[in-house]
C-alpha cells in the first residue's frame, strides 16, 4: 500500500537535493546548489536530504527526482515532490506528522499553501526533506531540479548529478499479531447466535409446532457463518470508526471517541463527494430504466426480425467481466485511442473534472442498461398481447400505446428495479476505480474529482492507510443505505412476501 | 392513425371529403417524427464538434439544426404550395449544408456517419416533397380518389416505415455496444500495444503467445478456479438447507431471519471491507484463497437463499407428503424427492455463485497483495497499471477469460436476470 496515488500528476509533496544553479538562459549563479544526505537521519524507510543554494527570483520552485539506478536525464527517473517558491508571510507553517511530505526550513516544519503543498520562502536558502517511500538497504539516486515560473527546468535536465543515498533501517518483521481476540470475538458470535436458535426452537417446542423441529438446524449454518463474517464485521467495523486504527496499528487500536467523525465532516470535498454520488446514482439508474426500456419495447415489437441476434448482442455488456469492458473503455478513451481515433481528436477525457465524470458516467451508462432491457423484456413478455390489439383497432398511436397500456403495466416493476439499481450504483466500485481511480486528484487526502463515497474510502483506508477514518465513513454510508433498503423493501412488499 | 375516431364523429361528410381531409401520406407522417429527431442527433454532433473546438463546423451544425426545426415546422400540408416550395428550398439548403461540411476536410468514418444525420432526411424529404404520390399531394393536386387509395397505402407502408426506424435504432444501439469487443480483439492481435488506428490492418499471435505460454496467467486462472469452485461448494452447502427451510418451515425466527437476509444482500462490500481486511490479517488469510473463499460465500449467501426458497417453492408439497406417508423420513425427503427434482434450480444457483467468485474485483484486489495469489480480475487489471501498460497483452487475455463466461451468460440469460433480480421482480 504505497502511499502515493500513483497516477496523479502530483505536485504535493517537497524534499530537497541539488545541483548545480546554471540557469538556461544563461544567468550563471555565484554560488551552486548543493544537496547532502543527512546520514544520521536514518528512519524507516525515509532518507533525508538537505538543499542549500543562492536564492534567485527566477526559481519558482524544485522538483525532487528519484531513481534507483544512477540517471543523467529526468526521463530515466520518477517525480517524487515538488516544492514551490513563493511569500511565505501568509502561510502557517504545517504540521510535523504529515506522512509523505514531511520538510523543514529553519530547523522548523515548512509553511504549507491551503492545499497543503509546502512551500519556501523566497529568501531561504535552505530547506530539507524526509524523503518517504525509499527501499531500505538499496541505493537511491536524488536529484533536484529548481524551476522556474513557467514551470520549465533551469538546468539542464539531460545531465544531472544525482547525490546517494540509503536507509539501512530495516523492514520490520512485525510479530505475529495476536489471533486470541479475533478467535474469542468469533466464538462468542457463533455461541450467541447457537444460544438464539435454540432459544427460538425452545419457543416453538412450547408452542407445538413440532414439525418445524429441524428447521433451525437446516437454517442454523447459514446463519452462523452470516453472524460470524457480516454481523461481527459490521460490529467491528463500527468500533473500528471510533479507534485510532491506522496501517501502523493492528489489534492495539485505542477509543478516541468522535475524532474520525469530525476529520471526516471537517476534511474539504466532503458534501462534494456525497453530491457526486448521488448525481452518478442518479444519473446512471435514469439512463438505465430509459435506455433499458427504449431497447425492450423496440425488441418486443411483434414480427421484428432479427430479434434473436439483436438480443444477444446487446447482453454483450452484461455478459462480458464487467472489469475487461471498463478496461477496455479506458484504453479507447485514451488520447491516442480509438474515440480520439475516430473523432480526429487527441482529448484526454479523464484530464478534466466536468469531462471525467461525465465519461465515467457514461461507460457505466454502457455496462448497466442491457440488464434492465432484460428485466423490462420479461416483463413485457408477460403483458397480454390482446391488450394491444385491441389498441391498434381503436386506431391508438404507438407513443399512446406506450404511454397508456405498457407503462402503467410495467410499474410494478419500473419501481422496485429503480430502487434497486439505485442502491447497486450507489455501492458499485470497478467502473470508477478502474477508468480513473477518483482523479482528477485534488489533494491529499481529498476526494477526487470522480471519486463516489465508495471509492473514496477505498482510498482512505488501502492508499492512505487511515482504516479508523475509513471506517468512520463506512458507518455514515451504511446509515444512508439502510434508510433506502428500508424504502426499497417497503417499496417491493419483501415483507409481505416473507410473512 | 386518428382517422378512424374522426371519421365516426364526423358522420354527416361524404367519405371521400373526409379522406382527402384526413390523408397525410406516411412519408410526410415520418419526417414529422423524423426531423425533430434528427435535429436532436445533430445537437449531439454538435457537442462532439465543440470537443474538437472546431468553429466553422459548429456554426455549420447549429445552421442545419436551424433549418431542420424550420422544415418540420413548414412541411406541406397539401393544400399551400408555398410550403412545397419553401420546404424543397430548405432541404435542399440542408444538403448543401451537409455536402460542404463533408468537403471541407479528409472525411472520417465519423464524419460520414454524423453528416448522413443531414443527407439522409434532407435527401428524403425532397425527394418526398417532388415526386411520387406524396409529391403530387404536397403540390395540392390530388383527388379524393387518390386520397383513398393513398390512405390504404399508408397502411401497408407505415409498419415498414417503423420497422426501419426500429432497426436504426437497434443498429445504433448495437454498434456502440460492439464497438469495446471490436476494439479488444483489433488490438490483442496488433503488434505493439497501440491503442487506436486502423482496424484489423495487421495481424500477429504474440500478445496471445506471451499470455498463454507465460507462467502468471494460468497461476492466475487457477487461484480463480480454485476460489470459485470453493465458493460455490461452500455456498451451496450453506443455502441449501436454508432455502428449504424457509421454503417448507414455519417457525419462530423466521420472519426477521429472512429479512435479514434480504437486507444484507444491499449493502456494498466497503462497509465491511476494513473489518473484513484487518480479521483476515490477524488471521493471516491474506493471499490465501481460503480467506476469498470464506469471504465470497457469505457475501453470495443472501442472493443464493432468496433464489433457491423461490425455486423449492415451486416443487410441489404433495410428492413430500407422499413419501412421507410411503415412511421417509423429513431427511430422506429432501434428499431423495425435493433435490433431483430441484436439481436444475440448484445448477443455476451455483453458476451465479461461480460466476460472482469469478468476475469479483473488489475483494479479491484488497486480499491478495501477492502477485502469486491474485485471481483473473486482479491480474489482468494489474497489467493496466500507471506506466507501462501492456494494452496487447491484456487483450488477449480478456478474450480468453471472457469467451466462457459470455457463453455461459447468454445460454442461461433468463434464469440469471431472474434471479438476479429475484426480490426486485417477484416481491
Amino acid at each position: 500500500m504505497t502511499p502515493h496515488r500513483p497516477d496523479a500528476g502530483l505536485t504535493a509533496w517537497i524534499c530537497a537535493a541539488l545541483l548545480l544553479c546554471a540557469a538556461g538562459a544563461g544567468v550563471p549563479h555565484a554560488k551552486a546548489q548543493q544537496v547532502s544526505v543527512d546520514d544520521a537521519a536514518q528512519a524507516y524507510r525515509q532518507i533525508r536530504i538537505e538543499v542549500d543554494y543562492a536564492p534567485a527570483e527566477t526559481i519558482a520552485g524544485f522538483e525532487i527526482w528519484y531513481a534507483g539506478q544512477a540517471f543523467e536525464s529526468t526521463g530515466e527517473a520518477e517525480l517524487h515532490s515538488t516544492i514551490r517558491v513563493a511569500d511565505t508571510s501568509a502561510l502557517a507553517r504545517g504540521p510535523e506528522d504529515v506522512l509523505f511530505d514531511r520538510c523543514w526550513s529553519d530547523g522548523l516544519p515548512i509553511h504549507r499553501d491551503a492545499a497543503g503543498s509546502p512551500v519556501a520562502d523566497p529568501d531561504a536558502s535552505n530547506w530539507s526533506c524526509a524523503l518517504s517511500g525509499m527501499t531500505p538497504g538499496a541505493e537511491q539516486w536524488i536529484a533536484v531540479v529548481p524551476v522556474g515560473a513557467d514551470g520549465a527546468p533551469l538546468v539542464d535536465t539531460e545531465s544531472l548529478q544525482p547525490v546517494v543515498g540509503r536507509t539501512e533501517v530495516p523492514d520490520e518483521r512485525t510479530p505475529p499479531p495476536d489471533t486470541r481476540p479475533v478467535l474469542y470475538a468469533l466464538s462468542l458470535v457463533v455461541l450467541s447466535t447457537v444460544a438464539l436458535l435454540l432459544f427460538l426452537r425452545r419457543q416453538d417446542a412450547r408452542q407445538g409446532r413440532s414439525k418445524s423441529r429441524l428447521a433451525h438446524v437446516y437454517v442454523a449454518p447459514a446463519l452462523i457463518a452470516l453472524a460470524t463474517l457480516t454481523f461481527y464485521p459490521i460490529l467491528y467495523g463500527i468500533w473500528l470508526a471510533f479507534t485510532n486504527a491506522d496501517q501502523s496499528r493492528l489489534g492495539d487500536e485505542a477509543w478516541i471517541g468522535l475524532a474520525n467523525f469530525a476529520t471526516v465532516f471537517a476534511g474539504p470535498g466532503v458534501w462534494r463527494v456525497t453530491l457526486f454520488t448521488f448525481v452518478w446514482a442518479v444519473s446512471n439508474v435514469l439512463a438505465h430504466v430509459a435506455l433499458g426500456l427504449a431497447l425492450a419495447v423496440a425488441l418486443d415489437r411483434r414480427g421484428l426480425r432479427g430479434r434473436m441476434v439483436y438480443r444477444t448482442i446487446l447482453l454483450l455488456p452484461w455478459a462480458i467481466p464487467g472489469y475487461i469492458s471498463v478496461l477496455a473503455w479506458n484504453g479507447m478513451l485514451q488520447p491516442d485511442g480509438l474515440v480520439n481515433g475516430l473523432l480526429g481528436t487527441a482529448i484526454d477525457f479523464f484530464d478534466g473534472a466536468g469531462s471525467a465524470r461525465t465519461v465515467v458516467i457514461l461507460v457505466n451508462i454502457w455496462l448497466g442498461a442491457p440488464f434492465m432491457m432484460m428485466v423490462f423484456s420479461g416483463a413485457l413478455q408477460a403483458l397480454p398481447s390482446s391488450m394491444y390489439e385491441v389498441a391498434e383497432i381503436d386506431g391508438v398511436s404507438r407513443w399512446n400505446q406506450f404511454r397508456h397500456l405498457t407503462l402503467p403495466n410495467l410499474k410494478g416493476t419500473l419501481v422496485p428495479v429503480s430502487l434497486l439499481g439505485f442502491i447497486w450504483t450507489f455501492n458499485s466500485f470497478n467502473t470508477i476505480y478502474l477508468l480513473t481511480r477518483g482523479n482528477p486528484y485534488s489533494g491529499f487526502g481529498e476526494p477526487g474529482a470522480t471519486d463516489t463515497l465508495i471509492t473514496h474510502v477505498f482510498a482512505v483506508a488501502f492508499e492512505y492507510g487511515q482504516y479508523g477514518v475509513a471506517a468512520a465513513w463506512s458507518v455514515l454510508i451504511f446509515l444512508v443505505l439502510i434508510g433506502f433498503s428500508w424504502a426499497y423493501l417497503k417499496r417491493t412488499r419483501a415483507m409481505e412476501a416473507v410473512a | 392513425m386518428n382517422g378512424n375516431t374522426h371519421n365516426s364523429t364526423d358522420g354527416g361528410q361524404g367519405s371521400a371529403t373526409l379522406a382527402e381531409r384526413w390523408y397525410v401520406p406516411v412519408e410526410i407522417r415520418a419526417l414529422r417524427v423524423w426531423l425533430p429527431f434528427a435535429a436532436l442527433v445533430n445537437l449531439l454532433i454538435l457537442a462532439g464538434e465543440a470537443l474538437r473546438g472546431n468553429g466553422a463546423e459548429q456554426l455549420g451544425v447549429l445552421g442545419a439544426i436551424v433549418l431542420l426545426l424550420i422544415l418540420r415546422a413548414s412541411l406541406p400540408d397539401g393544400r399551400q404550395r408555398w410550403r412545397r416550395y419553401a420546404g424543397q428550398g430548405l432541404a435542399a439548403a440542408i444538403l448543401v449544408l451537409g455536402l460542404l461540411s463533408l468537403l471541407r476536410r479528409d472525411a472520417t468514418f465519423y464524419d460520414l456517419w454524423a453528416t448522413s444525420w443531414l443527407f439522409a432526411p434532407s435527401a428524403l424529404a425532397l425527394y418526398w416533397m417532388s415526386a411520387g404520390l406524396s409529391g403530387s399531394w404536397c403540390a395540392g393536386a390530388q383527388d379524393a380518389g387518390a386520397a383513398e387509395l393513398g390512405l390504404a397505402r399508408n397502411r401497408t407502408l407505415a409498419p415498414r416505415f417503423e420497422a426501419f426506424a426500429l432497426h436504426t435504432f437497434l443498429i445504433h444501439a448495437v454498434a456502440l455496444v460492439v464497438a469495446p469487443v471490436i476494439w479488444i480483439v483489433d488490438v490483442s492481435i496488433s503488434p505493439g500495444n497501440i491503442l487506436g488506428g486502423a482496424i484489423f490492418d495487421a495481424f500477429t499471435l504474440e500478445h496471445f503467445r506471451a499470455v498463454l505460454g507465460g507462467e502468471a496467467f494460468w497461476l492466475w486462472t487457477r487461484n480463480s478456479l480454485v476460489v470459485a469452485l470453493g465458493t460455490t461448494l461452500v455456498g451451496l452447502l450453506l443455502a441449501i438447507p436454508a432455502g428449504y427451510a424457509f421454503s417448507r418451515y414455519q417457525f419462530a425466527g423466521r420472519k426477521g431471519a429472512m429479512f435479514v437476509f434480504m437486507l444484507i444482500q444491499m449493502f456494498p462490500g466497503i462497509i465491511i471491507l476494513v473489518p473484513y481486511f484487518m480479521v483476515m490479517k490477524t488471521l493471516g488469510l491474506l493471499n490465501t484463497s481460503l480467506g476469498l473463499i470464506v469471504a465470497y460465500s457469505v457475501t453470495a449467501l443472501p442472493l443464493c437463499v432468496w433464489m433457491l426458497k423461490g425455486f423449492f417453492d415451486a416443487v410441489p408439497r404433495a410428492l413430500e407428503e407422499a413419501a412421507l406417508l410411503d415412511g421417509c423420513n423429513r431427511v430422506e425427503v429432501f434428499f431423495f424427492v425435493v433435490l433431483p427434482l430441484s436439481l436444475p434450480a440448484v445448477a443455476i444457483t451455483a453458476l451465479f455463485s461461480f460466476l460472482t467468485a469469478w468476475n469479483e474485483f473488489l475483494l479479491a484486489l484488497v486480499f491478495n497483495t501477492s502477485n502469486d495469489a491474485y485471481t483473473l480480475p486482479v491480474g489482468l487489471a494489474s497489467m493496466i497499471p500507471a506506466t507501462g501498460q501492456l494494452w496487447g497483452d491484456f487483450a488477449a487475455a480478456s478474450i480468453v477469460v471472457s469467451i466462457p463466461v459470455v457463453i455461459l451468460f447468454v445460454l442461461f440469460q433468463q434464469s440469471l436476470i431472474q434471479g438476479m433480480s429475484s426480490g426486485a421482480v417477484k416481491g
